[in-house]
């Protein structure tokens, strides 16, 4: 006989106890783990699409908060305020690579879709990217769609098919290589195409702008500013803006995360001290047989942190699990389209779990402190004279 | 006399809010090593209460406790629990086993307790649940054994550590007579193996086998 197996034994004599006890600190964890997980995958997206869009600087309708920017990222629908006039504008001063997008969204089949009005070689050249399968767009203002290749297997378009947007029937000519980012779910048009279809005259949403050199791009945003009274953002202020609120939604999950672990906590206090009332006299039986006071202390904390660390693995392996499987499922938005975008390889972080499972244990360990401290402190008398 | 217990003007009250109940007034006695020693006496005159004191279990108010040459009365909690579980080995009326392990697991507990390596602790408890005559029963659990039975497997426990001295409370008050004499014939063999056995005990029947007795009244012992 050993503490350890002593402990497992008190633990599992009342199956039901143990059960429910453990089904509490396993949704406590698993939730932690859900929301860790997925605001863990909104900042790497975040990451990964700011260097996929390729841009030094971007240019957005004056007065636009972070919420824009995010939309950027994200491929949401954004409004279309700036003219040809302020793009040409743009344009005019020298140093600058500049490429228009209009951002939209529509549906296909009831399910939607990004749809990104573009200049097509202009954008060829700035995003670097590969095409896998048709011919990319021949005309700036040809008629037909480019798919990203997540789209593409989405809707089983391939070149030739024909897409309906807006009610107006369009072939596909091309299917890009993939990119790893949100271009890879989206449907580009040529610029007087989308226009046209969205009602959109000349205007566009926004502007990617590499710059030359690198150490003047603060003196390129006043130029900018200047010329056209835009709002313009470099991508590391994009990044700390968006980041910035994707952080704020993070610590919104984890306070709703840490709420349940803490309903857990008092799960496993009240079970404790269910078992210190319960065991008064084996508790006493213990300290006749010469357990000394630390004994019987580490035997009730071992037993609450037994709880901490299997109710730890089994909520790290439930809170997987849902992120993996409900994913897919969680409506898209501004914030959900970036967990849409990652696989469920990018979801599992060895420090999540490590994390998770050492939480579980620390919190049914303090958890356990005054259960543990009742029975230490009772007298063997008062222990072994309960009845 | 060679004594392995001893008081000295030993007291117990307890108090509660503003009323304080004296339990043991000014008792001195002594124990011979290897005697049989009954403490009788009706209920509730502080027989269970001399056993808590002289067993380490509770603390004098007054007087002095000694165990062999230590006086225990003063000494640390820790050093306490060792003594009793080394050299004190106890036997309750309601046996206390506990209810989720089996009988040789409960023998092995006590040796765990005092620190004996797991790998030794198996051997020994086979040995002490064939010398109580259950070695059959060393997998069943408390549940599946007779009152008998049980408080075998609790004297086996009390042996596990092959303590100096037995003290028992009441250990055949829920047998029948049957069971008892199996217990009382088990403590005889144990007390010629050299063990003191100090039983508190209302029964004649147990009181017949003692080499001496030893009897409480309003908390006092009677000469």
């Amino acid at each position: 006989m050993t503490l350890t197996k002593l402990v497992i034994k008190n633990i599992t004599r009342r199956r039901g106890r143990f059960l429910f006890t453990l089904l509490g600190i396993t949704i406590g964890i698993a939730s932690f783990v859900t929301f860790m997980a997925l605001g863990g995958s909104l900042k790497d997206e975040i990451h990964r699409e700011t260097a996929a869009l390729g841009a030094n600087l971007v240019v957005i309708p004056k007065g636009s908060c972070g919420y824009e920017q995010l939309s950027i990222l994200t491929g949401d629908q954004m409004p279309t305020n700036i003219s040809a006039a302020e793009i040409a504008s743009i344009r005019a001063i020298r140093g600058l690579t500049v490429v228009p997008f209009l951002a939209q969204q529509t549906a296909i089949n009831n399910r939607p879709v990004t749809v990104s009005g573009i200049e097509p070689s202009a954008t060829l050249a700035f995003k670097r990217w590969q095409v896998s399968q048709g011919a990319y767009f021949s005309k700036p203002d040809e008629n037909g769609v480019v798919l990203g290749v997540t789209a593409a297997r989405q809707f089983g378009l391939k070149p030739g098919s024909v897409v309906t947007v807006r009610g107006e029937k369009l072939p596909v000519l091309a299917i890009l290589g993939e990119t790893g980012g949100r271009d890879d779910a989206t449907l580009f048009l040529s610029m007087p195409v989308a226009q046209r279809l969205f009602k959109s005259a000349d205007k566009v949403s926004y502007a990617a702008i590499r710059v030359d050199n690198l150490t003047n791009t603060e003196g390129y945003i006043e130029k900018i500013r200047e010329a056209t009274g835009l709002g313009v953002v470099s991508d590391k202020q994009m990044l700390k803006s968006v980041l910035g609120i994707v952080g704020t939604v993070n610590i919104t999950l984890q306070m709703i995360a840490a709420v349940s672990v803490l309903a857990a906590a008092f799960g496993i206090i009240n079970t404790m001290m269910a078992a210190t009332y319960e065991r008064k006299r084996e508790i006493g039986i213990l300290q006749a047989l010469g357990a000394r006071r630390r004994t019987i202390f580490t035997i009730f904390m071992l037993e609450s942190g037994f709880y901490g660390v299997i109710g730890g693995v089994t909520g790290v392996i439930a809170g997987l699990a849902t992120a993996v499987i409900a994913t897919p499922y969680i409506s898209q938005n501004a914030f959900t389209t970036f967990v849409k975008g990652s696989g469920s390889g990018d979801i599992i972080d060895v420090k999540v779990i490590a994390g998770s499972i050492l939480f579980s244990a620390v919190v049914a360990v303090v958890a356990g402190i005054y259960p543990a401290w009742r029975a230490a402190r009772l007298t063997p008398v008062e222990a072994i004279s309960y009845e | 006399m060679n004594s392995i217990i001893r008081t000295e003007h030993a007291a117990k009250s307890y108090k509660t809010g503003e009323i304080t109940t004296t339990a043991l007034k000014d008792v001195s006695l002594e124990i011979a090593q290897g005697s049989f020693t009954c403490i009788v006496g009706p209920s509730g005159h502080g027989k269970s209460t001399l056993m808590h004191l002289i067993g380490g279990l509770d603390r004098p108010s007054d007087g002095k406790v000694y165990i062999g040459d230590m006086e225990i009365s003063c000494i640390p909690n820790s050093d306490l629990a060792r003594l009793r579980g080394k050299r004190i080995g106890f036997v309750f009326q309601f046996f206390n086993l506990m209810q989720g392990l089996t009988a040789i697991e409960n023998v092995e507990i006590a040796m765990m307790l005092a620190g004996v390596p797991e790998r030794e602790q198996r051997g020994r408890a086979e040995k002490l649940l064939a010398l109580v005559g259950l070695a059959e029963k060393a997998g069943a659990k408390p549940g599946q054994l007779s009152g008998g039975q049980q408080q075998r497997v609790a004297i086996a426990r009390a042996l596990a550590n092959d303590p100096d001295i037995l003290l028992m409370d009441e250990p055949t008050g829920n047998l029948d007579s049957v069971a008892e004499a199996e217990v009382l014939d088990l403590l005889q063999t144990l007390h010629r193996q050299g063990k003191t056995v100090v039983i508190v005990t209302h029964s004649d029947e147990v009181a017949k086998r003692a080499e001496r007795i030893i009897r409480v009244r309003d908390g006092q012992v009677a000469h």
